[in-house]
């Protein structure tokens, strides 16, 4: 008997699954009306949106196989990506991680145009001390709408371009461990941003980011948005965690040991672990949310048995990692580019790992420093200000490791350079400023003032971003196949390094001169400050459309090709051709050296490939 | 005999890679799981030690049959039990396809039994945070269940002759930790909800 392959054939596609996802979204709203409460919409809104959400995703193609296992036909969990050619490829379901890099790529870069625009929405609106520009009732979902934008963004900013597209390259593997879960993980973000979106036609909702009760108890269905969507992110943060740590135990590559890994691939391997760990957490306490919105259970209504300390604690338990997730992949794009521009081996490679994991660890001990201002009981205090000042412990090694490599180092002053050298100046002021707002009595102070805004978009946005768009000009050359020009580059970066300070800096003032956040009014006598931070910030949004503008130009204008390893750097990912082939090496490598051994007399070349394009060696 | 196509030939040497790949996936995922629970059991504590306005229970609440309850627990346990013994003899081929159809028999009668409880509890999802715990801990196990069943489903049929060769079919042992671990939940949830609440 013969047995082959059987398939089913259906027209997969995002088209499909949005004309499958609009009906879906209906009968989830009309059963809603069934069993839900008559008082509100909430249970079909939420129905709706996870009804749509899985017709989506089936629309795409992720049914098929579990559908195919189920009716007993031998189907092959993992295709060739040779199979799958075309410029076709990106705009379906693909299981080729460097198709899904792209993806991910794309859709990120639209998203964060989106949460830009929302930014220069509310700059707008601080233009004037009162609310004439944005009314208030506006002003609060404009505030949520960025902000859980530009989390779902920074949660994924790295690891789903970057991380997808070099991990499988840099640890020597032909794929991905689950390239099912993989796409999932990407596939599940665009519905995600949707759902987001979607919450403008319900009014928003006025929680910002956190989504304290009892206020999202109250608020109207722009909350089920916010439930909905960021559940997603936290199935998108697990089925990437699970794919990236598996693939990064289970399939380097002969002679790849623990010692020999690159260490952006470890900052992976950290990141993944929280969001493994954190986002269930976060994934359970929006089930909670969701029942008392939608069955009226009570956990998070006090006077009926429930707390809302009980979501503040979940929340943030998942949330003070989920910023480590955000800047654990930055410390190690930065760590790994510094060496091979300062042509030096990265010092301390052992000890950077050790901080990595340091601030990993430390990450899960340090979440009621947000409680300061919320109740938290007084003898937890002095606990919670002592890990958190720990913390910066291992950032300082990272730094330490970083300043080492540069110490004496003949440096090339590239554009990913020139963005890690921006990434460690603004990064010292976010981290510094953090010290402060980690001490209880600052804190107290500051907590609810514009101080704590610059803090995290000084380590966000310029440190999170900042490697963002290091990593952008080193490895999209890889990734493409086209040279970014270095003379946008180099304008870009300085536009963006003085515009990002000139916007962010002064915050710290007006937080001092006590300015609360979220708030559309605020006292006249800042009103200089405010239109100074404004036109900034302004300038701050040109110098992001100068990049996309680099994109475009250089990809679609000039196209100046990448050669394989423009950069000469020893790391493995750029020791295979551009474009990357399919299966990405021809046969499995044997990696005999470390990724940093540069300026090393009779250096041995990285890796055994074959033979299929030249090695750099340790000059 | 059959004749391998150059697909089979290639995904026999990708399962024997999968296999361990899976077998990592699993834990790594059994983490996420423990963490997921973890979240729920907290609430359990915290709003059972704050009882706030006296509502942990409210008027008239209290845990549901213990006898019925350890009927859902005893035939998940049957089920997790049931395939492990049936993937371990997943090269022999009698055994497998005997065992794994039993276990997803108890797999839906679990989640039977349990959607049923949950239809019938006594008290209402309004009466405090008992009532708030109980549903939610047990609708996310019973549900996480329910789809592991799913999945056991698709075991049993790929054990037919159209289905998995037999090296394919050794991934599938990881699951059974997954069952495992959803049964042990199960217990814990058990304990908590009907003998310490």
């Amino acid at each position: 008997m013969v047995v082959s392959e059987r398939r089913l054939s259906l027209p997969n596609n995002p088209i499909t699954g949005i004309l499958l996802a609009i009906p879906a979204y209906f009968f989830g709203v009309w059963l809603g009306t069934l069993f839900g409460n008559i008082d509100d919409q909430n249970t079909g809104v939420i129905l709706g949106y996870l009804f749509a959400t899985v017709a989506f995703l089936a629309g795409v193609g992720f049914l098929n196989y579990p559908l195919e296992r189920l009716f007993g036909w031998r189907v092959n969990p993992v295709t060739d990506p040779a199979e799958n050619r075309g410029i076709g490829r990106y705009l379906r379901l693909s299981l080729d991680h460097k198709v899904i890099g792209l993806q991910y790529l794309v859709t990120i870069l639209l998203m964060l145009l989106f949460g830009g625009i929302g930014a220069m929405l509310i700059r707008t609106s601080l233009l004037v001390p009162d609310a004439s520009i944005t009314p208030s009732g506006n002003y609060i979902p404009l505030i949520g709408l960025h902000s859980v934008m530009m989390i779902f963004i920074t949660s994924a900013v790295i690891v789903g371009p970057f991380g997808n597209y070099l991990v499988p390259l840099m640890i020597g593997a032909r794929r991905m461990a689950f390239p099912r879960l993989e796409a999932l993980s990407f596939w599940v973000v665009p519905p995600a941003a949707v759902i987001l979106a979607a919450a403008t036609f319900w009014g928003g909702f006025p929680t910002g980011w956190t989504g304290y009760p009892p206020l999202s108890e109250q608020a109207g269905q722009g909350m089920d948005s916010y439930i909905v969507g960021f559940t997603l992110i936290a199935v998108a943060l697990v089925t990437s965690g699970v794919n990236m740590l598996a693939t990064i135990i289970g399939l380097r590559a002969p002679g790849m040991t623990w010692t020999r890994l690159p260490i952006f691939v470890w900052g992976i391997f950290t990141t993944s672990i929280l969001g493994l760990l954190a986002a269930p957490v976060l994934a359970a306490a929006l089930i909670m949310l969701a029942m008392d919105r939608s069955l009226n259970t009570s956990f998070f209504i006090a006077s009926n048995g429930g707390s809302n300390y009980l979501w503040e604690n979940l929340f943030w338990f998942f949330g003070h990692p989920e910023v480590y997730i955000f800047i654990l992949p930055a410390f190690g794009i930065i760590m790994e580019i510094v060496p091979h521009f300062a042509r030096k081996p990265l010092w301390g490679y052992r000890t950077g790992v050790v901080g990595l994991f340091g601030v990993a660890l430390l990450s899960w001990f340090v979440w009621q420093h947000h409680l300061f201002v919320s109740g938290i009981a007084p003898v937890l205090r002095p606990f919670y200000m002592l890990s958190t000042e720990l913390i910066s412990i291992p950032t300082g090694i990272i730094f330490l490791v970083t300043l080492g490599t540069l110490w004496r180092a003949r440096v090339w002053f590239t554009v990913p350079m020139l963005f890690c050298l921006g990434f460690l100046f603004n990064f010292l002021i976010g981290g510094i400023s953090g010290v402060y707002l980690s001490d209880v009595p600052t804190d107290v102070t500051l907590h609810g003032s514009y101080f704590s805004m610059a803090h995290f978009h000084y380590t966000i946005m310029g440190g999170e971003i900042f490697a963002l768009m290091a990593a952008a000009y080193y490895w999209l050359p890889k990734m493409t196949g086209k040279m970014l020009s270095p003379t946008i580059g180099r304008i870009h970066f300085w536009t963006m390094f003085i515009a990002f300070n000139s916007t962010f800096f002064p915050l710290f003032i007006i937080g001092l001169l006590n300015m609360p956040r979220r708030v559309s009014t605020y006292d006249p006598a800042l009103v200089g400050l405010n239109r100074w931070v404004t036109v900034s910030a302004y300038v701050l949004f040109g110098s992001m459309v100068l990049f996309a503008g680099n994109l475009i130009y250089s990809w679609f204008f000039v196209s100046r090709p990448a050669l394989a390893n423009p950069w000469h750097a020893r790391s493995l990912e750029w020791q295979v051709p551009t474009p990357v082939p399919a299966r990405n090496f021809d046969r499995v490598p044997v990696i005999v050296a470390g990724p940093y051994d540069y300026g090393i007399p009779n250096a041995r070349p990285v890796a055994d490939l074959g033979g299929i394009v030249g090695v750099t060696g340790g000059g | 005999m059959a004749v391998r196509t150059r697909y089979e030939a290639a995904a026999d040497a990708e399962a024997l890679l999968d296999t361990r790949l899976v077998a990592i996936g699993t834990w790594l995922f059994l983490g996420a799981e423990i963490f997921f629970f973890a979240a729920w059991w907290f609430a359990f504590f915290y709003l059972r030690a704050i009882n706030n306005n006296q509502g942990w229970q409210g008027q008239g609440v209290g845990p549901p049959s213990k006898g019925y309850g350890a009927v859902v627990v005893a035939l998940a346990v049957l089920t997790a039990i049931t395939y492990f013994l049936g993937s371990r003899q997943a090269s022999r081929d009698l055994l497998f396809r005997l065992l794994t159809p039993v276990a997803l028999v108890f797999g839906i009668a679990t989640s039977l039994f349990q959607g049923y409880e949950m239809w019938h509890l006594g008290f209402g999802l309004t009466q405090g945070g008992y009532p708030a715990v109980f549903s939610g801990m047990t609708g996310s196990w019973v549900i996480q269940f329910a789809l592991a069943t799913a999945w056991l489903g698709s075991v049993v049929t790929q054990a037919g002759p159209a289905g998995d060769t037999i090296t394919r079919r050794k991934p599938a042992g990881s699951f059974a930790w997954i069952l495992l671990f959803l049964a042990a939940v199960g217990i814990v949830n058990y304990i908590l909800l009907y003998f310490v609440a």
